[in-house]
């Protein structure tokens, strides 16, 4: 082989080495990114998916809430939240960009009047990617976006829990708190049933075209939604709304500080109307964020019939009384010699309201009195601790009610505690030295329209979750005393309320079983009344059990006259909407 | 056939060594030919055939793929048509809930003038037995 031949031949296989180290570079290289850097590093494959697959999480729509009568207290609505783009609006318009900026801000400005024409040009300025300059617009609104259809302009369309009446029920609703990752439900029925109503979101994953949209061609792994569950409540939207604007009506002529009224079935314990005043409107519930309710105890979004614990007063009086009737201690005709005063060895004296003496008074009499002598007497001489106690704690005080719903349990001191003394005895014979929540005091008087049995107050009469339909039935708590207690201190109450305080609360044609309760706080001044009636209508046939209370009211102060004429009002406007017969002649 | 072939392959020298005249032109020629099913079939035609073949299965690919793209969009207006009409239902519903909401009725009555019954004025007739009627049921 001649040497140019050799040199040849190596000169080619240097150029076959070459091509081939060249190969053996760009198979290394296509090794490193498809392999190496295809699911670590730079997460190539990762990377690629995020293109053109798309996982979209599918919310769940939150379910309804009706009223008994199917009318809808809590729905949802689109709305849609403006978004602009400005870095993409600075490339759009590299050179002529303030003269257009001016005339897209002039253009939003209109359509969007909430938004000044400064924040606009704040957010354009922001530099960012995108930037939200709206939030749930009106549906016109959107439609006159859509419409101009403005460059780097875009709306997002979100769910928003609405409540149809505003401020009605409110505070047995609740709200949701509405954040761009999360909804959650807060305080009433919306924080309660939160994990029903809110259902479970689904998912997609699909590929998606140049758009965005997802491609329903090709693989695509589904898991639809969950709706959350619809719930029906035992309230009637009407008799909310009437209970409601009288009370609010009330607290505002009286210039009280808040009142409460809570409406119950006699003989199931659904609750029918429960209403607070001050309330809220759950549509806008950040501007009532530091709005205090229950006597600046409590925030205005508490429920005051659930959380608003007081000295029930004289209403208490015939929880006294039942125990001694049904343990056959008294009759409605045992009397006792009232001096306006009586004085105990082993506790403080107790006198009338105004030390008012009625002499020989029966029974039935000290509730018509209202005499604070009379309950201390029964509770003191006649029932002692032991026989006191166990009805307190059969009437439910001291203990939650079972309501749907966050509530307190209110407090008095018994024996068991070693700060009791016999003086809480003699006192809480009357109303004093115990706490109790208008719910609890109102499930008392359940029991006596109830025949001597107590319900268990419910709100939630019915739960469709997916199709599966849960319906509540009324249930019965507990038989705290006998139906022939609870007869006679029906007969009492009726007497009581057509002699005694509770006149006011008197209404033509039908029979009242009520007590009226005035009830003070040691410590402030006398006049700072917590004035209240409960009672049931008619007491033939009781129907509906209501209570109505009043705190600090200053035009008039007691049970009788600031409290009364609103039960009136309240009872007899249920009295024709339910259409009940009248039991008496008047 | 192939038993032919073999003859006339090893068939090189007969009779005393003399050499037999070749024959490869035959043999190429029909060991070329293929017969993928019943009939007899070139190399160019099976080529052609091939891409012809191929080129309709694009075709019919694409052509699928196609209307696979249009369903999809056609889906995806359907998609939108009921989440828009779902949107207009919702706000149909909130807007009936708001209207018969008493809240709503009672602001409506007050600006039509009118105002609440006075209840002092309302004549209570009494029925004797007359029972209530069971709440819940009908009013």
């Amino acid at each position: 082989m001649s040497a140019q031949l050799r040199r040849a031949r190596i000169r080619l296989m240097f150029i076959f080495l070459l091509v081939c180290l060249g190969f053996f570079t760009l198979l290394a290289r296509l090794y490193y990114w498809q392999v190496l850097q295809s699911q670590s590093g730079y997460k190539l494959a990762q990377r690629a998916d995020t293109e053109h697959i798309k996982n979209l999480t599918l919310d769940a729509p939150r379910g309804l809430i009706y009223d008994i009568q199917g009318k809808l207290l809590a729905t949802n609505v689109l709305r849609d939240d403006v978004y602009i783009e400005p870095l993409q609006f600075t490339l759009d318009h590299p050179d002529a960009a303030q003269g257009e900026l001016e005339e897209l801000i002039t253009t939003l400005h209109q359509v969007l009047p909430k938004e000044s024409v400064e924040k606009l040009h704040l957010a354009f300025a922001s530099g960012q990617y995108t930037a939200r300059i709206a939030i749930g617009i009106d549906p016109s609104q959107s439609e006159q976006l859509r419409t101009l259809q403005l460059p780097d302009v875009f709306l997002v369309p979100r769910t928003w829990r609405i409540y149809p009446g505003g401020s009605l029920a409110a505070q047995i609703l609740g709200f949701v708190t509405q954040n761009d990752s999360n909804n959650r439900g807060n305080y009433g029925i919306e924080g309660m049933y939160d994990a029903l109503l809110k259902g479970k979101p689904g998912s997609l994953t699909a590929v998606r075209d140049l758009q965005g949209y997802p491609l329903d061609v090709g693989s695509i792994n589904e898991q639809p939604p969950i709706s959350g569950a619809n719930l029906t409540l035992t309230i009637d939207n009407t008799v909310e709304y009437m209970v409601s604007a009288a009370l609010a009506d009330t607290v505002k002529n009286l210039q009280a500080e808040s009142g409460t009224v809570v409406v119950i079935n006699a003989h199931t314990g659904a609750v029918v109307a429960m209403a607070g005043a001050p309330t809220f409107d759950p549509n806008h519930y950040g501007q009532y964020a530091t709005q205090q309710g229950c006597l600046g105890s409590e925030g205005v979004f508490f429920n005051p019939a659930l959380y608003c614990a007081y000295e029930p007063g004289s209403t208490m009086k015939m929880v006294t009384m039942a125990a001694a009737l049904d343990q056959r201690l008294i009759t409605p005709d045992t009397t006792l010699n009232d001096t306006g005063c009586m004085t105990f060895t082993d506790a403080p004296i107790v006198c009338n309201w105004q030390y008012m003496a009625y002499g020989t008074e029966s029974m039935t009499q000290v509730l018509i009195h209202s005499a604070n002598v009379g309950a201390a007497h029964v509770a003191h001489d006649i029932l002692g601790a032991n026989r006191y106690y166990p009805y307190l704690s059969r009437f439910g005080f001291g203990q939650p009610t079972g309501i749907d719903g966050p509530e307190e349990a209110g407090i008095y001191l018994s024996p068991n505690n070693q700060n009791w003394t016999i003086s809480d005895l003699t006192r809480q014979a009357f109303g004093q030295s115990i706490l109790a929540t208008p719910i609890q005091v109102a499930m008392a008087y359940e029991v006596i329209a109830n025949g001597g049995v107590m319900m268990y107050p419910y709100l939630v009469s019915k739960i469709n979750a997916d199709g599966k339909v849960v319906t509540a039935h009324p249930k019965i708590e507990r038989r705290v005393i006998s139906a022939d207690a609870a007869k006679l201190l029906t007969e009492m109450l009726t007497q009581a309320a057509q002699l005694g305080s509770a006149k006011p609360a008197q209404i033509p044609g039908y029979s009242v079983a009520a007590k009226t309760g005035t009830a003070t706080t040691q410590g402030i001044s006398a006049d700072q009344t917590e004035a209240s009636v409960v009672g049931f209508i008619p007491a033939s046939n009781p129907q509906f059990v209501i209570l109505v209370k009043i705190d600090h009211p200053r035009k008039a102060i007691y049970g009788s006259t600031a409290a009364a004429p609103l039960w009136k009002t309240i009872a007899q406007q249920l009295m024709w909407y339910y259409a009940v017969p009248p039991d008496q002649a008047h | 056939m192939m038993i032919r072939n073999k003859d006339q392959n090893s068939g090189k020298k007969h009779h005393g060594g003399q050499e037999m005249p070749k024959q490869p032109i035959l043999a190429a020629k029909r060991r070329r030919q293929l017969h993928p099913f019943f009939f007899r079939i070139g190399p160019a035609a099976l080529s052609i055939c091939s891409v012809l073949l191929i080129g309709l299965m694009a075709v019919l690919y694409l052509s699928q793929l196609g209307q696979a793209v249009t369903a999809n969009q056609q889906i995806q207006q359907f998609h939108r048509q009921q989440a828009s009409l779902q949107r207009e239902n919702q706000d149909l519903s909130y807007t009936i809930a708001q209207e018969e909401s008493p809240t709503y009725i009672a602001e409506h009555a007050k600006s039509l003038g009118l105002v609440p019954a006075d209840s002092k004025a309302v004549t209570i007739l009494v029925v004797p037995h007359l029972l209530p009627i069971q709440i819940g049921q009908s009013k």
